[in-house]
């Protein structure tokens, strides 16, 4: 489904490039820019963030991949420009949302803004609820969930909604970096912008800030110096389990009431974890962490536990130690208690 | 000694205590062992009744320790007395009773230390008793309570140094509550009877010289 897909994309594209000659000569992505990316020039509505667009899989396409009406002419011809159905490149995710319970209730565009979206390893977990959010509001969902799941709040802020509500698979663990607010002791932690990281890391690169060899590989010791780092008090990392594939077949799936679906899986899924950094164009960038980081005893991520998934191995055999100990009194002393039991009798005739 | 004498041992809210406690402390053990290792145990039901049992049992824990503090501190007024060593018991009477234990008992000698309500544990137990009571069981819980619902006092956990290190004491502490289980359940059956001691423990009164098998002078 997805070669299918990409070999229509390119089709388009091709098809695109094999008529320009004969069509009416039809703008540059960049000329289009030159305006909508201009607030002052288009208005709010019309404007598209270069920035963030530029880094979208949609640019690589080009404007004129969606907007094909739009000429040379434009916006003097005064023509509304046409606008491509998602459902022309993205026919798959199309049938799978058309059969989910949420059809109907949202179009593409009600989630998706087509000059900001991004690929599921892109888009922190956090902004993949703030799209849910949007219809289901926050309290609403922490009462209903709160009626039957332990410690809602804390599932509802540390799980993106699609792993209990989609098929979505391929689960991981995406560290984020969230900062207190700003002069506060006990003020809330909000995830960390770019400009905010960009602060901390002092002009350095900001994946300098936890990758200090920037070597593109986040090592146990790395994440450790960033974890007892006074300079950085301010700044924690969140864990949450992401998917890396996405489905929009949106629905609550049966297994999900089962806590075991996340808590049970066992340690052996919970050696892959990203670093995932925000970017100056609004995306996310992910930075691969050595194997086992979150089932490290202490320091590896010390503010993230999954209950029964991310349990230390090392603790069980300290833990093994303890409840030995407590063996040896029942055990030796018992021994030796019966092979000296006839002493006590002796006594007592 | 007249050994048909009896002492009243355990008044009734102390054996409430013991045994509200006893009822919580093993149903937390059983549902620890689930909650730990899901894809191993399946004891209960589903996770979710292994968590919400844990929880429970904890706070009937936590509660029962509450009766146990208010009945010692400010009803019999004696807590000090029953769960503080003296200063013998420091300088001689550990000594003594871990002597008895590991040596004299094999011989069949008599236990030396003989209880009364007001001075009713050796110097082990109350070295023991004092160590569970007012450091181990308060930790265990409160690490228990904080993890029963972070999110509100997420800060709290912070100050710890995060919730895997708040875990790692939790299961720490844990282990060495059960460890003492063992140890406790296995020295109750050490008096003349294996029922000599558990018994007062259910009716509050005690047979003297229930401790002691033989009758040679220590």
């Amino acid at each position: 489904m997805r070669i299918l897909n990409k070999i229509k994309q390119i089709g388009l594209l091709m098809s695109l490039l094999a008529l320009s000659p004969f069509m009416v000569a039809a703008m540059e992505s960049s000329e289009c820019m030159d305006c909508h990316g201009d607030t002052d020039m288009v208005g709010e509505e019309l404007t598209i963030v270069p920035l963030t667009f530029d880094n979208t899989a949609h640019a690589e396409v080009g404007c004129h991949a969606c907007h094909s009406s739009i000429t040379d002419q434009h916006p003097d011809d005064g023509l509304a420009p046409s606008k491509a159905a998602c459902n022309e490149c993205h026919d798959d995710v199309n049938d799978e949302y058309a059969n989910s319970i949420h059809a109907g209730y949202a179009a593409c565009n009600d989630c998706h803004n087509p000059h900001q979206v991004r690929g599921p390893t892109a888009v922190s977990g956090q902004e993949m609820n703030l799209k849910c959010a949007n219809c289901h509001e926050r309290n609403e969902m922490l009462e209903t969930h709160g009626e039957w799941l332990p410690q809602a709040d804390l599932h509802i802020s540390n799980l993106p909604c699609v792993t209990c509500h989609s098929a979505s698979d391929e689960y991981v663990i995406s560290l984020y970096i969230i900062k207190r607010q700003s002069g506060t002791m006990f003020g809330k932690f909000d995830l960390a912008t770019y400009d905010e990281l960009h602060e901390f890391s002092g002009g350095k690169p900001i994946e300098r800030l936890v990758d200090t060899n920037a070597d593109g590989y986040i090592s146990l010791a790395e994440l450790r110096m960033f974890n007892l780092d006074p300079a950085k008090k301010q700044l924690r990392l969140q864990g949450m389990m992401t998917p890396e594939r996405l489905s929009h077949d949106f629905m609550t799936l049966d297994n999900r009431w089962d806590c075991s679906f996340c808590h049970a899986s066992g340690p052996g899924a919970m050696q892959v974890s990203y670093l995932s950094l925000a970017q100056r164009d609004g995306g996310f960038k992910r930075i691969a962490v050595e194997k086992g980081a979150v089932l490290d005893a202490l320091y590896g991520t010390p503010d993230f536990y999954m209950v029964g998934s991310t349990r230390s191995k090392a603790l069980n055999y300290v833990g093994l130690v303890i409840l030995a100990g407590g063996m040896v009194m029942p055990i030796g002393h018992g021994t030796l208690r019966f092979l000296t039991r006839k002493n006590r009798k002796d006594e007592e005739k | 000694m007249s050994p048909k004498t009896r002492i009243y041992l355990q008044p009734t809210p102390v054996r409430i205590w013991h045994w509200l406690n006893a009822l919580g402390i093993i149903t937390l053990c059983v549902t620890a062992v689930q909650i730990r290792f899901p894809e191993h145990v399946h004891m209960f039901a589903n996770y979710k009744t292994a968590i919400l049992l844990h929880n429970a049992a904890g706070l009937v824990v936590t509660f029962s320790f509450t009766l146990w503090f208010i009945y010692y501190a400010l009803v019999s007024r004696n807590m000090f007395k029953v769960y503080v060593p003296s200063k013998d018991d420091l300088q001689y009477g550990i000594l003594r009773q871990a002597k008895f234990y590991l040596l004299t008992y094999f011989l069949g000698w008599a236990n030396p230390h003989h209880p009364t309500p007001e001075n009713k544990f050796n110097p082990m137990q109350k070295s023991a008793y004092l160590a569970i009571m007012f450091l181990l069981v308060p930790l265990v819980s409160l690490t228990g309570l904080l993890l029963t619902n972070v999110s509100p006092m997420r800060d709290l956990v912070l100050l710890i140094g995060g919730l895997k290190i708040l875990i790692a004491i939790h299961f720490l502490l844990a282990c060495s509550l059960c460890a003492f289980l063992f140890t406790h359940v296995y020295l109750a059956t050490l008096g003349k009877t294996p029922m000599a001691y558990i018994k007062p423990m259910w009716t509050g009164w005690e047979e003297e010289g229930a401790e002691e098998h033989p009758h040679k002078a220590s």
